[in-house]
């Protein structure tokens, strides 16, 4: 078998590539292993006994496929995953080929994949999943992804080609995850119930608060985060579909967002067969991914890092730490690929109720001056001087920000994703202090 | 050319109106209106800003001395218009034929406009504003997407300046799949510089009507290129209390700059 060649090609050339210290190889074998033979992945899975998980919407994929891996395993099931920043076709390949055994085989019960939005579609000609979690549907990346209306429509069609017998949990909060949920037989509606921090009014930054089936403006009796909250339509009667209610649970992450995931993964663990006990400890400790409210010591002072890369995300990162009592915080915007080009949605994010919440601010990044200039309209008078600093230079913004910022406290990092991977290389090899 | 006195403008107020702005709005449209607002209040100019939407009556219409509209998605498009069609899109061609000065960003021209053919779907008639038409040649044809940097063509303006002719570049990011092709009538905003503009053929960007602004300038066109906010201000002012008003200036390096960082990137020199 052909794709055997390619397994110990692909093994053997990662192993080299982390000897070399030619980066963490994540993608690359999977590549090759695709140019050589397109069907790598569809073959790979055909004889497999593995159960596959689909995780895919604009925030939250990372962390809840952590938490996911994190109740599994605890539960005694082994589990491959694509970790982050492998969620197109490339990175499943890889993950494939790398854990998989020499003769091709596999030694796992679940393959928990995230899923780019653009890859959905065709990922589901390749695969077929036996759960997919769809968590949610934001503004993010236009130059890349489109509109939101564009992607809810493409998902569509992608459910549509799928067997009945593929359950998928879908977030009721969220008006348009919800309408894809109900246009299928076998799906479970998760969502949040009533809290106390529940947001007053719908953000700037809201795509789907019109409705899915008639066009209407949808009422809300709450508004969870962005435009995700208990709707419905006051025309067609269409409204948001009755989930089955968890106790409260604690989880080790912080925001509402993350209760939203969790209740999701809670809600498809079910499904699974894994114990309300088994699910609660877990999510009691899971640690956080890469760059999503990881936090990084040096020396004596320590900085945590909230991912960015969109208005609702950057909105609900500015939430969450001024829920923590942030008081220093470093801003980084680029706009490299996968950060989207266009910087144009900084400015849906709603700055104003928390500015007054930070003593002292940096900005950083490729477009330092565009981050700037958002925060500059920001404020009734001009900002004073002492209250910001704008510096080009990625490395010297955190020097500054970290040598003025005082012992006991925190610097909250909110980069966008390039940004994110840039700002952890230089804290973790500590090349500035 | 008169001096300028704080005194004067102190008692001076505008009323923004904001088409739709919880269906055109599809990323950082905002923006725009953030930057009128504070530069007319850092000046002591009161500012009204009116949500203009499908419960908007034809009195609060009439009231707005400056017209702001953004992109739409597809859908939202299609709603918007059909509540212009009622008759608000008559008031707003009237504002317009009246000198209130407007600025259309995105996708909102190809609703000014005399038609818009999208990839799939049938014609959809515009408000025939602006003399020029916008086809998408189809999905497959690339979207015209990235940075720009345009040149205003303040000559085709009848409120033109000396000093503004000496501030005409402009930087941003586009992203369209239609292309806009200028009828005689009309005449184009700017000339293109880097970037595609209307068409990605014949080098105009956006369209001038009397004092009205369309450009395919993606969202938030204003913040880095202030001289247009401050030039929509400026003319509404002037068109309300018909005297000629001057703008206290206002420190814009930090604009300048990110129009240097994307111009520099695409190796103009401004």
């Amino acid at each position: 078998m052909r794709n055997i060649g390619l397994i110990w090609l692909g093994k053997l050339g990662s192993k080299i590539s982390k000897q070399l210290h030619l980066g963490h190889g994540s993608t690359w074998p999977g590549h090759i292993a695709l140019r050589l033979n397109p069907n790598f992945v569809k073959q790979m899975l055909k004889d497999s006994s593995v159960k596959i998980i689909f995780i895919a919407g604009t925030n939250g994929k990372t962390t809840s496929a952590r938490m996911l891996r994190t109740i599994l395993e605890a539960d005694g099931k082994r589990v491959i995953h694509n970790e982050s920043g492998a969620n197109l076709l490339n990175g499943i390949a890889s993950i494939l080929l790398l854990k998989s055994s020499l003769s091709g085989k596999f030694k796992a019960d679940y393959a928990i994949f995230e899923v780019d939005e653009n890859i959905l579609p065709r990922l589901v000609k390749e695969i077929s999943p036996s759960y997919i979690l769809l968590l949610n549907l934001f503004r993010d990346q236009l130059d890349r992804y489109g509109e939101v209306d564009t992607i809810a429509a493409k998902w569509q069609n992608a459910l549509n080609s799928l067997p009945e017998k593929t359950v998928l949990v879908a977030n009721a909060d969220d008006p348009r995850i919800a309408y894809l949920g109900m246009q299928r037989k076998n799906t479970i509606f998760f969502g949040l119930t009533t809290q106390k921090k529940s947001a007053k009014e719908l953000k700037h930054a809201v795509d789907s608060t019109y409705c899915p089936k008639c066009g209407t403006k949808l009422t809300y009796k709450t508004v969870y985060y962005s435009h995700l909250g208990d709707w419905y339509c006051p025309h067609c009667t269409l409204k948001r579909p009755d989930i089955s209610i968890s106790k409260d649970i604690n989880i080790s992450l912080s925001g509402t967002y993350n209760l939203s995931n969790a209740h999701g993964i809670i809600a498809l663990s079910r499904q699974l067969g894994t114990l309300e006990g088994t699910i609660a400890k877990a999510l009691e400790k899971v640690t956080p991914a890469f760059g999503r409210q990881e936090k990084i010591i040096i020396k004596d002072k320590v900085a945590q890092l909230f991912l960015s890369k969109n208005p609702t995300g950057f909105n609900e990162s500015l939430r969450t730490i001024s829920e923590l009592g942030a008081k220093h915080i470093l801003l980084i915007l680029n706009d490299r690929i996968a950060d989207g080009r266009d910087v144009s949605w900084i400015w849906d994010i709603d700055f104003e109720p928390f500015l007054r919440d930070f003593n002292h601010i940096t900005i950083s990044g490729d477009r330092t001056y565009d981050m700037g200039l958002r925060l500059k309209y920001t404020s009734n008078e001009p900002m004073a001087n002492s209250q910001w600093q704008i510096e080009e230079n990625l490395e010297k913004a955190l020097h500054t920000a970290l040598s003025s910022l005082p012992k006991d406290e925190m610097l909250y990092i909110l980069p966008t994703y390039t940004a994110m991977l840039e700002v952890r290389k230089i804290l973790t090899g500590k090349k500035i202090l | 050319m008169k001096n300028y006195s704080p005194l004067a403008i102190r008692h001076k107020q505008l009323t923004i109106g904001w088409l739709y702005p919880d269906l055109m709005s599809t990323y950082g449209d905002r923006g725009n209106i953030l930057v009128l607002q504070k530069r007319c209040e850092w000046r002591d100019i009161e500012v009204k800003i009116v949500l203009v939407d499908q419960t908007t009556n034809d009195q609060s219409l009439k009231a707005i001395d400056l017209i702001f509209g953004g992109g739409a998605q597809d859908r939202a498009q299609e709603i918007v218009m059909r509540d212009l069609r009622k008759n608000k899109g008559k008031s707003i061609k009237e504002l317009i034929e009246n000198g209130i000065p407007a600025l259309f960003v995105c996708g909102a021209p190809q609703l000014m406009g005399r038609f818009y053919e999208p990839a799939v779907g049938e014609k959809i008639e515009g408000l025939g504003i602006f003399d020029m038409e916008t086809r998408n040649p189809g999905p497959e044809a690339p979207r015209l997407i990235g940075n720009i940097v345009a040149e205003v063509q303040w000559s085709n303006n009848p409120a033109q300046s000396e000093a503004l002719r000496a501030k005409s570049i402009i930087v941003g990011f586009e992203n369209h799949g239609g292309r806009t092709y200028l009828g005689k009538n009309a005449k184009p905003f700017a000339k293109v510089i880097k970037g595609n503009g209307n068409n990605g053929e014949d080098g105009t960007e956006g369209v001038v009507y009397k004092n009205a602004i369309g450009c395919y300038f993606h969202g938030p066109l204003l913040p880095k290129n202030s001289i247009i906010a401050d030039w929509l201000i400026k003319t509404a002012l002037e068109v309300k209390y018909k005297e000629e008003i001057v703008l206290k200036e206002l420190d814009d390096s930090l604009e300048k700059k990110a129009q240097q960082v994307i111009a520099k990137r695409l190796g103009v020199s401004i």
